[in-house]
């Protein structure tokens, strides 16, 4: 059996053969300085995962890595930079669309081990991706409000009409009775409902449902929370506060029809897989929420 | 405003009003002179006089006196109307006209001396009498609460404005530390990384020895059994197949030759830190201007890098007396103040050169430009064309504060879409070294 390929981009060259030496073993690695190169590399070759730099003369990695996905949709990617700034975070959910969002200096277990991850996803996102056989929606997709602002509910039930039916949750309690009862197909959330940091009420969903898209609309800045949010709750968009409702209206259409493709292809909500919460507050609230959902579920038949 | 300090205070014409009774415009002189004996308005200068609410006029004890105390008064006056002798324009103040309006009216408009009361009105109506002294204490009281006011609007300016200076000191140094530390991570990410790699080789290299070892002990032993010593070197043959070790050596020996690159990475940068901070070295010293350009120049390296080409003509200088971590701070806000002002890759140019009297540093850029009426605010503290919460405003006017305290000069000259030119000059007799002076605004 061929080992799989991994991409490395970095502008950096003592980067790119640190890591070769780390992955050569068991991967196939190509590497290069240049975003064009590897443009044409993810053309011409298989690439199951390709690791990416932020800061590039050329091209920034989100860019790049907003490339990739169109140019190889199955191949997971992964930002690897020494900067933590909100820009480059924001585009890499935003239009990166990455796996990971890890940081330098890594790991070199902790990249092994989530490189091993996203390849074997990008394994079996190869093997399903050549059909997509259409489905039927027997009932209205359900969309979840959390935000102390109704205004924002208001909005999105201007933009969705009756396509879907619209939940608005203004307390976390209410939030995860809504989220127990069914799926949910797409959550609009804010970080904080009233006094509570709702973080991980969506990392938690996102280990139980991943084919939930969760889209974060804030005013809050925080680079190290985001980055949690990405890795931990594969949150696929973070539009800033005050909202813009055509892009609003956008993100929700396209994350609709993700949770539909998801739905026929069950294997692709793997490529949102998160990882472990690492906040020990968090995982306590996590334990809590899913001790509650089981209860809750049991109690409703669901 | 907070008028609660002074309890005397009058805050408004209401405090001001004292309910005195009018009287009607048919009262006989001689009723109205009883009530000016009355002793309750023994205080009274004049008495309203009202006609259905509306205050007609007044009739002033000095009026009334005048009057009366002439031979027959009583006799020819004292049953007419009071109506006859009365003041028909009397000072009229409304009830929610504000303090200062209504005692700019009365100044205006007062008699001197000063004989009557004015008339205080609530849409028009009579309400009562205000003395004149009242009004004066409570302006008196209105102005010495502006004042006490002012005074701590004035302390508390001076203490946000040293807090401003410090938090300019610490954004651009925030700004500074958090690039290095960026620019750190990425050697150490490749030196953290070769150093893991190579402790996994290592393990490898040991078993690969370990089976050597065991084989040569076997085949130097003559009673080894043949068939061990065949399934040892195959066991052998199949790591060599498994793990290169020469090919792995050597590429191992290129990542020991980039790590201790970019530990040498890291150690310049922390070194350019420790020169551009000067925390060791005297606060006054006589140096070599280049080197605080240098030292700058490594520092915002990271601001730098993506947005100018940086061109260099420094002249060999004599050294000059001077507080070097200042002028390291005043280069670093010139440097990124031009690297911000590009909105494409542009063209820094710093020149030093000097005369008999002084050193000179310009640093030009090829940026937009600053607009004329900004041009001649950018030395004022806290003027800012950047977004609220992205500047002080203040990295200019302490980059003004230290030269001048360095009794030198710094000029500043734009085009608009040609770029902008600062001239800085330090004389080497500078009066006045900044000792170890915190830059503050005046």
């Amino acid at each position: 059996m061929s080992k799989p390929t991994l991409l490395l981009i970095d502008d950096e060259e003592r980067i790119l053969r640190s890591l070769r030496m780390l992955f050569m073993t068991n991967y196939t690695v190509r590497m290069t300085t240049d975003p064009q190169e590897a443009l044409r590399i993810l053309r011409e070759e298989k690439v199951h995962v390709i690791i990416s730099d932020q800061r590039m003369p050329v091209m920034q990695g989100s860019a790049l890595l907003a490339l990739a996905r169109e140019t190889s949709p199955a191949t997971m990617r992964i930002l690897l930079t020494g900067y933590s700034d909100l820009e480059a975070s924001i585009a890499s959910v935003n239009e990166g669309e990455v796996f990971r969002y890890l940081m330098k200096p890594w790991s070199a277990d902790e990249v092994r081990q989530v490189v091993a991850e996203a390849t074997a996803i990008a394994q079996a996102s190869y093997a399903v991706q050549s059909h997509a056989p259409a489905v039927t929606e027997d009932k209205k997709p359900r969309v979840l409000i959390m935000d102390d602002d109704e205004a924002v509910s208001k909005t999105v039930c201007e933009i969705l009409g009756d396509r879907c039916e619209v939940i608005w949750a203004n307390t976390a309690q209410h939030a995860m009775e809504e989220l127990a009862r069914q799926d949910i197909s797409v959550v609009v959330s804010d970080l904080m409902l009233g006094d509570t940091n709702v973080g991980y009420i969506l990392k938690t969903i996102k280990q139980l449902n991943p084919q939930t898209q969760c889209i974060v609309v804030t005013n809050f800045n925080d680079t190290s929370r985001l980055i949690d949010l990405i890795n931990q709750a594969q949150i696929s968009r973070y539009l800033p506060k005050p909202l813009n409702k055509s892009s609003l209206a956008r993100n929700l259409d396209s994350m609709l029809a993700r949770f539909h493709a998801l739905r026929s292809q069950p294997v692709l909500a793997n490529r949102q897989a998160v990882a472990q919460i690492s906040d020990p507050k968090e995982k306590l609230q996590s334990g809590n929420f899913m001790g509650m959902l089981g209860r809750l579920r049991a109690r409703i038949g669901v | 405003m907070r008028f609660n300090d002074n309890k005397n205070f009058a805050r408004d014409i209401h405090s001001l009003v004292n309910p005195i009774a009018a009287i009607a415009p048919d009262k006989p002189v001689s009723e109205v002179a009883e009530l000016f004996l009355n002793p309750d308005y023994a205080k009274v200068l004049s008495l309203p006089v009202v006609e259905n609410g509306i205050p007609i006029g007044v009739i002033s004890r000095y009026r009334f006196m005048d009057l009366y105390l002439k031979q027959y008064a009583r006799e020819l006056h004292g049953r007419r109307p009071i109506r006859n002798y009365i003041n028909h324009r009397p000072l009229l103040v409304e009830l929610d006209q504000p303090l200062t309006e209504a005692a700019l009216h009365i100044a205006e408009h007062m008699s001197f001396p000063l004989t009557e009361d004015f008339i205080i009105t609530r849409h028009g109506k009579y309400l009562g009498l205000g003395f004149v002294m009242d009004l004066l204490k409570a302006m008196e009281s209105q102005m010495r609460a502006n004042t006490n006011e002012l005074n701590q609007a004035y302390s508390q300016l001076k203490s946000s404005q040293m807090a401003l200076v410090q938090s300019e000191k610490m954004a651009s140094l925030g700004q500074m530390v958090a690039g290095i530390a960026h620019e750190i991570n990425t050697p150490l990410g490749y030196v953290q990384n070769n150093v893991a790699v190579g402790q996994e080789l290592f393990i490898h290299i040991q078993n690969l020895i370990a089976g050597y070892e065991s084989l040569v002990d076997n085949l130097l032993d003559e009673q080894a059994d043949e068939a061990e010593i065949s399934a040892q070197m195959e066991q052998i043959a199949a790591m060599r197949l498994d793990f290169n070790a020469e090919e792995m050596l050597g590429d191992m020996q290129g990542l020991m030759v980039d790590s201790l690159y970019g530990i040498g990475q890291i150690s310049e940068l922390v070194m350019n830190l420790k020169n551009f901070s000067r925390m060791d070295a005297a606060a006054t010293e006589a140096i070599n201007l280049n080197d605080c350009i240098e030292s700058a120049l490594n520092i915002g390296r990271n601001v730098l890098k993506d947005k100018v080409e940086i061109i260099k003509e420094l002249t060999e200088l004599p050294k000059l007396t001077c507080t070097p971590s200042q002028l390291n701070q005043v280069f670093l806000n010139l440097f990124t103040n031009a690297a911000q002002a590009m909105e494409t890759m542009g063209r820094l140019h710093i020149c030093s050169w000097y005369d008999e009297q002084a050193v000179h540093v310009s640093v030009s850029d090829n940026g937009k430009g600053i607009p004329q009426e900004n041009l001649v605010r950018i030395f004022d503290p806290f003027f800012t064309t950047k977004p609220i919460g992205e500047g002080t405003g203040l990295g200019l006017a302490i980059s003004h504060q230290i030269i001048q305290q360095h009794g030198g000069e710094i000029r500043v000259e734009s085009r608009l879409g040609v770029g902008t030119d600062f001239h800085i000059s330090l004389p080497f007799a500078a009066g006045n070294v900044a000792q170890s002076a915190q830059p503050s605004i005046h």
